[in-house]
């Protein structure tokens, strides 16, 4: 009999191409598309809405695969969507893809995977996996590892990436090829489970947020020596590195430094006040499983950011802290800091503290 | 890889042969309309009568006019509480409707809108092993009341509800009585004169039939609003029929009703199946201490969530439901086991086992002996507690 695969279908261009690839390669591939929001009404483009759902089961039944819909709103209420309310109110910038893979996808589907006696679990994903280590993804330019870092071993030897050794449009003309339903779907969007981009709008209305957080109300936009420049509307509705929706008029453009949704206050200086060269990094994770006490790496603090140079060493807490070479502009907390040696991903953890 | 054991016939069962041969010649030349007056027509008529009067005859109606042909067992629930409740607020007035707590979707969703409609809908609880609350349903009936209906047994559980003193009080007091019966007929033996039922569904493809038709048994003397406009089934019903179907469901019943006396071999299949999976511990049955159908068996398992538990069935070769299989392949909690009073956990990890009349002691053996290693897999890496 052949090996047994589950694929996370979202009904995107890359899990399908990802089945298609392994149904050639001659697994027995079965499909799961997770639905991660409660009732099966919301109608944009997320994980689990019916028309994703749809074009999963359409690809599913072209490739002749088993195809099955999972509800995991509950795990993925607790395990990234109040965590990233969480992180805005207390004035970071969460990663939410970075705990659903850690937790939903690559968490409670693989281990249903594993009861379902499936050898390994698939998905779309831009990023490669070689004798259990993982790398960044041929396509520089699709490159996932930002989301993918906080896999361990026991992970690891249970997923294949089938696409990350093709670029994108190398996707796309192999959906078309085999005339998949998603080829030419348009590409998903940042946050899945925000519609129209609104992150602060859906903030806002979460029940977590309800009237009682200071992040959501107004005060003062001060430049870093106190100076009261403006008002905002709530720090929630800022990130650090931020130019737009400050203060007008003044001589100089000014970022976004810190926000201090505890007092109600943004900080906003110079372009060069948003650099820093030393910050910590709490939750982190060893692809190899095994921590490493201090060493070199490049490290790269946001989606797409080009890995900064560094040295890190384990503080007594147990987190790790990071010497960039070179001073980065806008370290946030909340992002992840993800550690890479050449095309390897080390591992990675969540940018907790700028120091310096 | 062998052909998955079959154990869920509540959801829908395979197609009898003597079905498929009785069907084959309106495949062919068995087209004609008829409602058509040339002979053709007429033999497509002919057998569509002699369909009715094996339905008939599988209820106990006195005369197979009281039986009207659908598209399904949720159109004859529909017809039944939207052709009631219209008409008796016509006539009469009346505008409540009664029903039990763990009703098919068919008719819980005709409630919010025939209550947006101006009925106002009171619905009866249950107690733990699924049985309705009698007394308080018979509290409930008043003047007002235009409709009581209370499905014979259930879907998930496969509990029989005491229909016949519901209509005798109903009966008494010029209330109608409903009772969907789409997964007791042939099941059980069924009398619409003895139950006392006004009227009462069923559905062919629960009995070895095809999917596309089902039943409506009208007690003769009771009025409705017809669903569907239209001039066949003496105005009560529009559209022209489903001749396939129709005959389908007429030999399915015929056969079904012959083979109510062997209902001993799906009480021993669900007295293995039941004590199999109880072996395993953390395992419940639901509505074990109630009047139960001999062919379905509903289980809560600790610490798994029953469609993944389904899903991994499916895998290792059994088709299995973890509740009543609905639209979308999606789960959504059992309306029937919170009734019950289950705990959310419990309610999660429902399943539900139903033989029928392809099942063979193979099928049930392999579902037993994979039982526990499936279980023991879902629960190693489950998010549900134990």
């Amino acid at each position: 009999m052949n090996q047994r695969v589950i694929v996370a279908m979202s009904g995107g261009v890359d899990s399908s191409v990802a089945a298609a690839l392994l149904v050639e390669q001659g697994f027995e591939v079965i499909g799961v598309t997770l639905q991660l929001l409660p009732g099966a009404s919301t109608g944009f483009g997320c994980c689990g809405s019916p028309a994703d759902i749809a074009d999963a089961k359409a690809v599913a039944s072209r490739l002749d695969i088993s195809h099955y819909v999972i509800t995991m709103d509950e795990l993925f209420e607790d395990k990234v969507i109040r965590p990233f309310v969480e992180s805005y109110l207390r004035g970071d910038t969460p990663n939410p893809c970075a705990l659903c893979n850690r937790f939903v996808k690559f968490g409670h589907l693989l281990g249903l995977a594993q009861a379902w006696d499936a050898g390994f679990l698939a998905t779309g994903h831009y990023a490669r996996v070689k004798e259990g280590k993982l790398y960044r993804a041929q396509d520089e330019n699709k490159d996932q590892t930002y989301f993918l870092y906080n896999l361990g071993p026991r992970e690891l030897s249970r997923l294949v990436f089938p696409v990350g050794d093709l670029s994108k449009p190398e996707v796309r003309s192999y959906a078309r090829r085999l005339g998949l339903e998603t080829a030419d779907k348009p590409e998903s969007q940042e946050i899945c489970f925000i519609p129209n981009r609104d992150y602060r709008g859906f903030v806002k209305s979460h029940p977590l947020s309800a009237g009682l957080d200071s992040a959501l109300k107004s005060g003062p936009i001060k430049d870093v020596s106190g100076r009261e420049l403006g008002r905002h509307q709530g720090t929630v509705d800022y990130t650090i590195g931020q130019r737009k929706g400050l203060v007008s008029g003044s001589p100089a453009p000014k970022y976004v430094v810190r926000l201090d949704p505890k007092n109600q206050t943004v900080i906003v200086g110079e372009k060069e006040q948003t650099l820093s060269s030393v910050c910590e990094i709490s939750d982190m994770i060893w692809t190899s499983g095994i921590p490493v006490a201090e060493g070199q790496a490049s490290v790269r603090i946001r989606h797409r950011h080009p890995p900064a140079p560094s040295n890190f060493s384990m503080t007594e807490e147990g987190r790790i802290r990071v010497r960039f070479d070179f001073p980065q502009r806008a370290v946030t907390p909340g992002q992840s800091a993800v550690f890479y040696q050449g095309e390897e991903v080390l591992g990675g953890g969540m940018i907790k503290e700028v120091i310096e | 890889m062998m052909k998955s054991a079959y154990l869920d016939y509540n959801a829908t069962t395979p197609i009898r042969p003597e079905v498929m041969e009785a069907v084959l010649p309106f495949l062919k030349d068995g087209f004609a309309n008829p409602n058509s007056p040339y002979r053709i027509g007429q033999e497509v008529r002919r057998s569509l009568e002699l369909a009715r009067e094996r339905v008939a005859r599988l209820l106990g109606a006195k005369n197979p006019s009281e039986i009207i042909f659908t598209s399904s067992g949720s159109e004859a629930n529909s017809a039944a509480l939207y052709g009631a409740a219209w008409h008796s607020l016509q006539q009469s007035g009346r505008n409540k409707i009664i029903v039990s707590a763990v009703e098919h979707e068919s008719v819980r969703e005709t409630l919010p809108i025939l209550s947006s409609q101006g009925f106002k809908i009171y619905e009866t609880g249950v107690d733990s092993n699924g049985l309705i609350n009698c007394e308080s349903l018979l509290e409930a009936i008043d003047e007002r009341t235009a409709l009581v209906s209370v499905m014979h047994a259930n879907n998930e559980t496969g509990v029989v509800q005491p229909i016949e003193k519901i209509a005798a009080f109903c009966q008494d007091r010029g209330v109608l009585f409903h009772s969907d019966a789409v997964q007791s007929a042939g099941k059980i033996a069924l009398d619409v004169e003895s139950l006392g039922v006004d009227l009462l569904s069923i559905s062919g493809h629960k009995l070895g039939a095809l999917k596309g038709a089902g039943a409506l048994y009208i007690r003769t003397g009771v009025k409705l609003f017809p669903l569907i406009a239209g001039l066949q089934e003496k105005r009560r019903r529009g559209g022209t029929e489903n001749v396939i179907g129709i005959v389908a469901l007429g030999v399915a019943s015929q056969l079904s009703l012959s083979e109510l006396s062997s209902f001993q071999r799906y009480l021993s299949w669900q007295k293995q199946i039941e004590e199999g999976c109880l072996s395993v511990s953390g395992v419940r049955l639901n509505g074990g201490k109630a009047k139960r159908l001999p062919n379905t068996s509903n289980f809560s398992i600790e610490g798994v969530d029953g469609h993944s538990l389904a899903i991994a069935f499916d895998l290792a070769g059994a088709c299995v439901s973890s509740g009543s299989a609905c639209a979308t392949g999606l789960s959504s909690p059992s309306h029937v086991l919170r009734a019950m009073g289950l705990s959310k956990d419990l309610v999660k990890g429902a399943l539900r086992v139903s033989t029928g009349w392809r099942t063979t002691q193979e099928e049930v053996d392999y579902f037993i002996k994979v039982f526990p290693s499936v279980v023991n897999k879902m629960r190693s890496v489950s998010l549900v507690p134990a």
